[in-house]
């Protein structure tokens, strides 16, 4: 055991080490030197700096299987471990800095531009070099094991200890949005954030640790969930109670959605009351939401509420590719065309001109309609495109399909863009003038206000919103759902394939359009160059990081790939470094996405232990009437 | 009386093998049917090209008096024939209820309009689905019933995959059940219990059967009627104790003897 932790530490040690220098040579580290953390105490260079060596430590004393026996390192293993991953993420970074200093710094920067004296000081700590290096080695060591010594504690002590210490990053981080948020409201906020130095100061660190914490310790966003959502589990008690026995079924209901002991009859006994309050419970939380959806942009002020804005758009997109994807299982890269299909049939309808060098030009097909009164056909045009675009591929799965609509996206691409069709849709140069989309009688601006943009996307993603949810728990989505599980057993059970694929194509590429014509509107004139492949690949990632199918996964995903890299400014260049990582780190981790589709996660343990209740109630059934055979169902 | 499905000179190759070779078959209503032959007579063909998986390179399939040839499986499974797979075929990530419920599909018809709008029509129709798919999941007493209505269907042990598979079928509400070897990979007690299922649902749920299976007791107790095949070609045909005592049937299983 101890021999094979601690060459997994040598290795976890080495990898950390490397990946502190990789950091530090793409300019990542230097860049953020300016960014406080813990004002005057800790900023984002240096988390970087020791990050890869607490995860290394984390990761060399996981739990391992070994002869089909799961062995959690004992203590002494921990601290060797620990110590161990330290030291060798040390060498290597010590080691890196006695080289380029061999080498000479202007030297080694004719090849690598990022390493600057600059850098080297941060990695010195601010030190004097020798003694920097030093204490920077020492420093990796003691992180290190503490992190490996974390991974020793029981998990309702890690757990909540880690997501503390990622809350205050995250709060720390996200001081450009919430310091407008606070100065609105006029909340004190002294203690919180450090107005001289940047980051949270001191108080406000313990207090966003202890609050955090708190909240992962007593599961208070599941508890939340519960209670935004308790249809599921609700509505298959209910079920289960009208077709067999009452406690199997409370002992059901408590196995699947609360994970707590079967041992709940009680609630068969008074089953309105308690339902009643949760349902009231449930209304005054969904109302809190509302509220706060309905102030948020004057709450965190224009610049954020653009990025909202666009975190909607994308939200579009993710939801009408979560219905091609996620529903029916169509693996479709070529999405952006629905997108620019939305945008520029947006533009020609809506009085759009085509730029041109000598001035504004009308399409030659065109229309001055509202945005409003042009959304319908343009929503019907996408789904009609999406009906033609999905014929021609559909017998066709997997990767081929991918690689076939892949090409789709970059022909609307070329066709959109080209000199062929500028007459349409203005070429190279694009179209301006697009409407700002005025609703007569009222002064809302959704082009030059993104905090009246945010309403528009609001409304759109709500509608989008509930139209996935209710098609998904329809005849059409349980149809989709089966196709994707397997096609040909769906096509032998009497579900026509052909329609419904085709019928997938045509919604997911009606919700997407929604999203090019309200990017059409908040900008206000359109370039070729918005609608590149890469809008496709974002789209997907947001359904696949949120995990496929799942509509919450995909507000999550929009979230997390759209909106923290809008708030994030700093980290704007490594954008698609950053998409990367993350998403190899979910597939790796957690590759049912992060917030899955309940039924795609469900965990078999539970599935076992409520067969266990219902193998006992199968037994005193056979004790008191005639036998039955009930051996091979329970194995 | 014309028989409710009838099969002439079915001929089904794959380059040069030939899975069937002029098959004739018929099925008359209310009838248990037993296909019975080694491996490779063409049992699982025959299934096949009658669903609409395989389309025949000749021949002639005919249900109640009209074509199959051509029809889409979902449209053979609309007009009454459901069937279920030799190596079964469920929707593994969806409960063992929603599995049952893809089964009422092709007789329901909301739509786009209705899902997204809850009409009443709409509930009503998905009330209904939900009744009848737990209907065809209660033919088969408690081992489906309860809180495994909500469980994937990935768990179930494999005799209830089995079932459950039935199910599914029957809740296409079909006339002709096709069962690929229903009783493949049960113990004996569970066999035994199938076969009172599958007489069952002809006798209370009046659904003809075509049954393809190797388990001769099961043969024996369930079929009104034998068909031996080998080769592709039927071989045999009649009472189970005819069809067991031909001198084709046993050289088709066992071999010949040898002579001299």
């Amino acid at each position: 055991m101890r021999s094979v932790v601690v060459r997994g530490a040598v290795r976890a040690g080495a990898v950390a080490g490397i990946t502190v220098w990789y950091l530090a040579l793409v300019g990542i580290i230097e860049r953020l030197a300016d960014l406080a953390i813990i004002g005057g105490f800790l900023t984002m260079d240096q988390l970087l700096i020791f990050l890869p060596a607490a995860l290394a430590g984390w990761v060399a004393l996981r739990p391992r299987v070994i002869g089909g026996e799961r062995l959690t390192p004992d203590s002494k293993t921990a601290i060797v471990g620990g110590l161990t991953t330290g030291l060798a993420s040390a060498a290597v970074v010590v080691a890196g800095v006695v080289i380029v200093n061999l080498i000479g710094v202007e030297s080694v920067r004719r090849v690598f531009s990022s390493l600057s004296p600059a850098l080297m000081d941060e990695l010195y700590l601010g030190l004097a070099p020798v003694a920097g290096t030093i204490v920077l080695g020492l420093c990796m060591v003691v992180v290190a094991a503490a992190a490996a010594a974390l991974r020793r504690l029981p998990a309702n002590v890690r757990q909540p200890i880690v997501a503390g210490l990622a809350g205050v990053v995250a709060v720390a981080l996200l001081e450009r949005v919430a310091a407008p948020a606070f100065d609105q409201t006029g909340i004190e906020k002294d203690w919180l954030y450090n107005k001289r130095l940047g980051g949270l100061e001191w108080v406000g660190a313990v207090v966003v640790f202890v609050v955090v914490a708190l909240t992962v310790r007593f599961e208070l966003g599941r508890r939340l969930r519960d209670i935004l959502l308790p249809d599921r589990a609700a509505d298959k008690g209910a079920l289960a109670v009208s077709a067999q026995p009452a406690t199997v079924a409370a002992a059901e209901m408590d196995a699947t959605t609360q994970a707590e002991p079967p041992s709940a009859p009680e609630r068969e006994d008074h089953p309105l009351e308690p339902r009643v309050s949760a349902r009231s419970l449930q209304i005054v939380a969904w109302l809190v939401i509302a509220g706060l959806l309905a102030v948020l942009p004057y709450l965190v002020g224009p610049v954020v509420a653009r990025i909202l804005g666009s975190v909607g758009i994308f939200l579009l997109l993710g939801l009408g590719l979560n219905i091609v994807v996620g529903y029916a299982g169509l693996l479709d890269l070529g999405y952006v065309a629905f997108f620019a299909v939305g945008a520029y049939f947006t533009a020609i309808l809506t009085g759009g001109q085509r730029v041109t060098f000598a001035g504004f030009r009308p399409p030659v097909i065109g229309a001055d309609l509202n945005f409003f009164v042009a959304l319908p056909i343009v929503v019907l045009i996408a789904a009609v495109i999406g009906m033609l675009i999905g014929a021609p591929v559909l017998r066709l799965r997997g990767d081929y399909l991918a690689i076939v609509t892949l090409g789709f996206g970059e022909i609307a691409r070329v066709i959109f863009g080209s000199t062929w069709a500028e007459e349409l849709f203005g070429g190279a140069l694009g179209m301006s003038e697009i409407t700002s989309a005025p609703i007569p009688g009222t002064t809302f601006d959704f082009q030059s206000d993104p905090r009246h943009f945010y309403y528009l996307v609001l409304a759109f993603c709500l509608l989008a919103i509930v139209v996935s949810w209710r098609l998904q728990a329809s005849r059409i989505g349980r149809a989709w759902n089966a196709m994707r599980e397997d096609e040909q057993v769906a096509d032998a059970m009497g579900i026509s394939t052909t329609r419904y694929k085709l019928l997938a194509f045509a919604m997911g590429g009606a919700i997407g359009s929604i999203g090019g014509a309200l990017f059409a509107v908040s900008l206000g004139s359109l370039t070729i160059a918005s609608f590149k492949i890469l809008v496709s690949i974002t789209a997907l990632a947001i359904i696949i990081l949120g995990g496929l199918g799942s509509i919450p996964g995909v507000i999550v995903g929009a979230l997390v790939l759209i909106g923290l890299p809008g708030l994030l400014t700093q980290f704007e260049d490594y954008r698609l470094l950053i998409y990367g990582a993350t998403l190899i780190a979910v597939m790796i981790l957690r590759p049912q996405g992060l917030v899955p589709n309940i039924r795609r996660s469900r965990e078999l343990q539970e599935d076992e232990r409520s067969q266990d209740q219902w193998a006992k109630h199968l037994l005193e059934a056979d004790a008191t009437d005639a036998p039955q055979p009930s051996g091979g169902a329970i194995t | 009386m014309t028989a409710l499905l009838e099969a002439s000179g079915v001929s089904k190759h794959f380059g040069g093998l030939y899975a069937l070779n002029g098959l004739d078959l018929h099925v008359n209503e209310h009838e248990i049917v037993s296909v019975i032959g080694p491996n490779g007579a063409g049992k699982s063909t025959v299934f096949n090209v009658i669903t609409g998986l395989y389309t025949p390179d000749g021949g002639e399939v005919a249900f109640r008096g009209g074509s199959l040839l051509g029809r889409l499986p979902s449209q053979v499974t609309k007009l009454g024939i459901a069937r279920t797979f030799q190596n079964v075929k469920l929707f593994p990530n969806m409960t063992v209820l929603e599995n049952a419920m893809v089964g009422q599909h092709c007789r329901t018809k909301t739509g786009v309009v209705g899902a997204l709008l809850r009409t009443p029509s709409a509930r009503r129709e998905e009330a209904v689905i939900r009744e009848r798919a737990a209907d065809a999941l209660g033919f088969f007493g408690s081992r489906l019933a309860g809180y495994r209505q909500d469980q994937l269907a990935s768990v179930l042990s494999y005799a209830n995959r089995r079932r459950l598979e039935m199910a599914r079928a029957m809740a296409t509400e079909p006339v002709l059940l096709l069962l690929d070897e229903p009783t493949a990979g049960m113990n004996p007690r569970e066999t035994l219990e199938l076969r009172d299922h599958i007489v069952r649902m002809r006798d209370e749920r009046g659904i003809t059967i075509l049954l393809i299976e190797h388990d001769m007791r099961v043969v024996k107790g369930v079929s009104d009627r034998v068909v031996a095949l080998d080769y592709g070609q039927k071989i045999a045909e009649g009472s189970y104790e005819y069809v067991a005592h031909d001198p084709r049937v046993i050289e088709a299983y066992l071999g010949t003897k040898a002579t001299g």
